[in-house]
Formats: structure tokens, C-alpha cells, sequence
């Protein structure tokens, strides 16, 4: 059993679950990648996952939705949200109910590193 | 017996008295003769008449002359010169004969009842007209609300959606060159990965640009609906829309709309967002001008006889001439929180009506946008180097 902490990546866009598991694995995670919250509540992954890569918005169940969904479950993952909607207004909002970043597609994997480091500090 | 009698008819509630058919009365009961402060002799033959009301007179004497039973609403004048209103029924006393020979009469006093019941009427027609009026004020709000809504959701939406969709393959380009760049460094070189992450980078990069292509077809003529605008009526709409928004930036806003302006072939909802792109853009740019008015300058001119032209002068902030060019290059913004989408999207529909938009530094402060659209050609007449349809569509090829 791999002793790297597990990052998990929920997003409907298939470059960014392509992409972004790849990039995880050469900072140095374990990385899994899941294109609805639905496919990820139903994995054995939730409880092994350090950290959660999550979309805002996805058809079916939301990112928020998850996010509550977690809370009610009692799984305290860290969660860093990912949206290519740059709304200024979403972002505090997050933050404001527990999410440790939320960074707008694009990002750098500078950003994507910090916010990764703060998840896993917490 | 009389005495007991005459006690009692004191005591109903109410006016009570007798008359003859012609009208002449015999007796009034004493809360009559307290009520109208008449005595019994006062009231006699024709002495009540004076305490009825004189538009509901004719309805007593009407009755008395009957011969049957008859009721009536009228008003009674109090001692003290006060109307009332009365309710008023009476019945014929015949004699042996068959004939009428008296009428005997109650008047009770329904004044109360008709003030709550006129109340009433009164309180639900205010109601009424009060919800009416409510319900039509939000009616027209929600209406220009939807219009502002429709039109500024039309680009704003737009611009979000584009950008999300651009926002996802950058994502994914930037995501793998990272993932390359690292797969390269390492020691020994994955060279294998770094190729299959340069292969998604391509691909994303691909779809980035069919985004762009699917935003040209958007506003590619064939899209668009062809009806006569005329950009005087089309800039006044705008601004009426527009008007709470200006005011609260405290932007002074001036026009100067030509008479007599031809109008223009076009969609006129997509040349409004265009004119609301442009009004919004200088009002944002003078949102950090406080030494000067904020004032916006709205002017439509008919352009060498075959251009109508529209130009919004403000005096904000203003370009550096070198970004001149730039600021309609899609996602360039000198906006926080700006997409970088509006004057790139007003230039693909200016060009679709085979305009052309543009912007120049003014003397003074502040940036002059404006855009021009050939007139519409039906209802010119063609003169001497006038510009025909065909000289149109032959530019619109070329361009």
C-alpha cells in the first residue's frame, strides 16, 4: 500500500480528469480521477482520499453538493474547488463554507501546489 | 287604551306616521317629531315634506299615490340640518270600499349602514385600483427587466459560457505542458509520457479554437434576422434600459441624434448589444474619474450619404494608443473581472452588417468608439455614385 497521500480529482471534463491526474502523479500523489461526485461517493476512495480536486459546476450532483453531502457523512476531506467559471462572488462564498481554495481554470501548477500544501497542512 | 296605544308607537324603533293617498299627513310618532325637531302641527298636511330630502321626494309622494305598499330609501333632514338616510315602508289601510284610505309608515334610519357599506365599496374599488396599479408596475418592471435582462444575458451569458468553454481545453493545455515539462526533467527523461502529454496539448489546443470557430458562426450573417433599425430608436431603448445603471455611476449622459436618419439593415437586437457593449465600456471606464464630469456623449450622423454612423464619446480613462488595436482582440480586458469578450463580439456583428468599428483617443480625455453601417439601399435613390446593392454585397465579399 502506497504510504503518498491519495488526491482525488471529480470533474466532468474529461481533458481535466486526463490531464490532471498525470500532473499530481509527477508532484509526487496518488491520484484518482472520477467524472461525477455520484461515481465518487459510490467508490471506496472517499475514505482514503487526503485531498479532493473538485469541479463547481457538473450535471447531477454539484461540487457544494458534494461538499455537503461530505460534511453529513462526517468525511472531513480537504477540498480545493476547480471552476472555469470566473466568478468573483463563488470564490468567497466557498471559502466561506469550509473549502481550503478555489482556483479558476486556468491555473499554474504553482497555485495548484500552494493550494494542495495548505489542503494537506490542515 | 289610545294613551297605551299612542305609548307604543312611541316606543317602535323608528319614525312612524299616517297620511291620506294625497299626501297629507295625519299623525307623526314623537321620535319623528324629536328627530326632525317638527312639531305634529309642523308636520301636518304637507309640513313633512320639508324635512325630506328634495331629490327623494317624489319617491313618497310616488308611493302615497299607489294605492299598494311600497318602500323607499330617502333622506330625512335632522333637527339640527343633518341628512340621513332612511329606510322607509309603508302599508295601505283600505276601507269598506276597497279604497285606499290611509297609509301607515315606518322610516328607520339606515345612515350607518350605508356609510360602512359605501366604506366598503369604496375600500375594495381603492384596493382594486391599488392592485391594479401594483400589478401593472411590476408588470412593467418585470418588462424592462426582462428586456435588460435578455439583451445584457445575451453577451454576458455568452461571454461566460465562451469563456468556460475556453477556460476547460486551457486548462487542460496548461495542465499538460506542466506535466511535460516535468516529465522531461526528470532524471531519466520520460520521454514516452511527455509525448502522449504534448499529444492532449495539441488536442486541447484544437478545441480551444473550434470554441472560437463555433463564437464566428454565432454571428455569421445567415444567423442573424433582417429588419429596417433605425439606430436613433434602437440608442434610445438602450439608454432607457440603461438609465438606473448610469445613474448610479453618476455618468452625464448626452445625445445627439441626427433628424432625419435613414435607417439601417440589420438585427436589431444584436446592434443594441453593441450599442449597450459601448455604453457599458465607457461607463466603466470613467468609474475611477472623479476630477472631471463623467460624461457620455451619444451621437448618430448620416456618413459621407451612404453611412449612418454612431460614436460614444467619454471621458474616462482612455487607451494607450499602442492597446488601441488590442482592445477588440478577443479575451484583452483592462477590466477586473472582464472577459475580453464584448468589443470582440460587437466587432464580428458590426463587420456582419458590413460595418466597421473602431475607437480613437479624444483630444481630451477619454476614448470616442464608434461604428459605422451602410444606410439601408431600398429607400435610397440611387444617385450619380450613390452605393447600390450590388456595390454592397460586392464590398461585404471583399471585406
Amino acid at each position: 500500500m502506497s504510504t503518498r497521500p491519495l488526491i482525488s480529482v471529480v470533474d466532468d471534463d474529461e481533458s481535466v480528469r486526463e490531464s490532471l491526474p498525470d500532473l499530481l502523479k509527477e508532484f509526487g500523489f496518488d491520484a484518482q480521477s472520477f467524472s461525477s461526485a455520484e461515481e465518487f461517493l459510490a467508490s471506496d476512495s472517499v475514505s482514503q482520499t487526503s485531498c479532493l480536486l473538485l469541479d463547481v459546476a457538473m450535471p447531477g450532483m454539484t461540487g457544494p453538493d458534494l461538499q455537503r453531502e461530505l460534511t453529513i457523512r462526517r468525511q472531513e476531506i480537504p477540498i480545493v474547488f476547480i471552476t472555469a467559471h470566473r466568478d468573483e462572488l463563488v470564490r468567497p462564498r466557498l471559502l466561506a463554507q469550509g473549502a481550503v481554495e478555489c482556483l479558476f481554470k486556468p491555473f499554474t501548477e504553482t497555485d495548484l501546489l500552494a493550494a494542495l500544501n495548505t489542503a494537506l497542512r490542515v | 287604551m289610545k294613551n297605551e296605544l299612542s305609548s307604543v308607537v312611541d316606543a317602535l324603533p323608528g319614525l312612524v306616521w299616517t297620511a291620506l293617498p294625497d299626501g297629507q299627513v295625519e299623525f307623526v310618532s314623537r321620535q319623528w317629531r324629536e328627530y326632525t325637531g317638527l312639531s305634529l302641527q309642523d308636520s301636518c298636511g304637507d309640513g313633512w315634506q320639508m324635512a325630506i330630502h328634495q331629490e327623494d321626494l317624489f319617491q313618497l309622494l310616488e308611493g302615497l299615490r299607489s294605492s299598494v305598499s311600497f318602500e323607499a330609501e330617502v333622506r330625512i333632514r335632522r333637527f339640527d340640518g343633518e341628512f340621513r338616510w332612511f329606510a322607509v315602508r309603508a302599508n295601505p289601510i283600505t276601507g269598506e270600499s276597497g279604497a285606499v284610505v290611509r297609509y301607515c309608515g315606518l322610516n328607520w334610519d339606515i345612515e350607518d349602514r350605508r356609510r360602512r357599506e359605501k366604506k366598503n365599496v369604496e375600500d375594495a374599488l381603492r384596493r382594486s385600483a391599488a392592485e391594479r396599479r401594483h400589478s401593472e408596475e411590476a408588470l412593467d418592471k418585470a418588462r424592462s427587466e426582462l428586456a435588460h435582462v435578455t439583451r445584457v444575458m445575451s453577451l454576458g451569458a455568452l461571454t461566460a459560457s465562451i469563456a468556460h468553454e475556453v477556460n476547460q481545453p486551457l486548462s487542460g493545455i496548461i495542465t499538460n505542458a506542466s506535466t511535460c515539462m516535468r516529465m522531461l526533467d526528470a532524471d531519466p527523461p520520460n520521454v514516452d509520457g511527455a509525448r502522449e502529454t504534448a499529444r492532449r496539448t495539441i488536442r486541447d489546443g484544437h478545441r480551444a479554437a473550434d470554441v472560437i470557430t463555433r463564437l464566428r458562426a454565432l454571428f455569421s450573417k445567415k444567423d442573424g434576422t433582417s429588419e429596417l433599425v433605425d439606430l436613433n430608436q434602437a440608442t434610445r431603448e438602450v439608454i432607457a434600459l440603461s438609465r438606473r445603471e448610469l445613474e448610479r455611476n453618476r455618468v452625464i449622459l448626452r445625445t445627439q441624434l441626427a433628424d432625419n436618419l435613414p435607417r439601417v439593415t440589420g438585427d436589431r437586437v444584436q446592434l443594441q448589444q453593441v450599442i449597450l457593449n459601448l455604453l457599458r465600456n465607457s461607463s466603466d471606464a470613467m468609474s475611477a474619474v472623479n476630477d472631471r464630469p463623467r460624461e457620455l456623449v451619444f451621437k448618430t450622423e448620416l456618413e459621407d450619404g451612404d453611412h449612418v454612423r454612431l460614436s460614444v464619446r467619454d471621458t474616462g480613462k482612455g487607451f494607450d494608443p499602442q492597446t488601441m488595436d488590442r482592445l477588440f482582440h478577443a479575451f484583452y480586458t483592462t477590466k477586473d473581472g472582464g472577459m475580453g469578450m464584448g468589443l470582440s463580439v460587437s466587432r464580428s456583428i458590426i463587420e456582419n452588417h458590413q460595418g466597421r468599428l473602431w475607437a480613437t483617443a479624444n483630444d481630451g480625455p477619454g476614448v470616442t468608439f464608434m461604428f459605422t453601417i451602410p444606410r439601408n439601399v431600398e429607400t435610397h435613390e440611387v444617385s450619380p455614385g450613390g452605393i447600390s446593392v450590388k456595390d454592397q454585397k460586392s464590398i461585404a465579399r471583399n471585406s
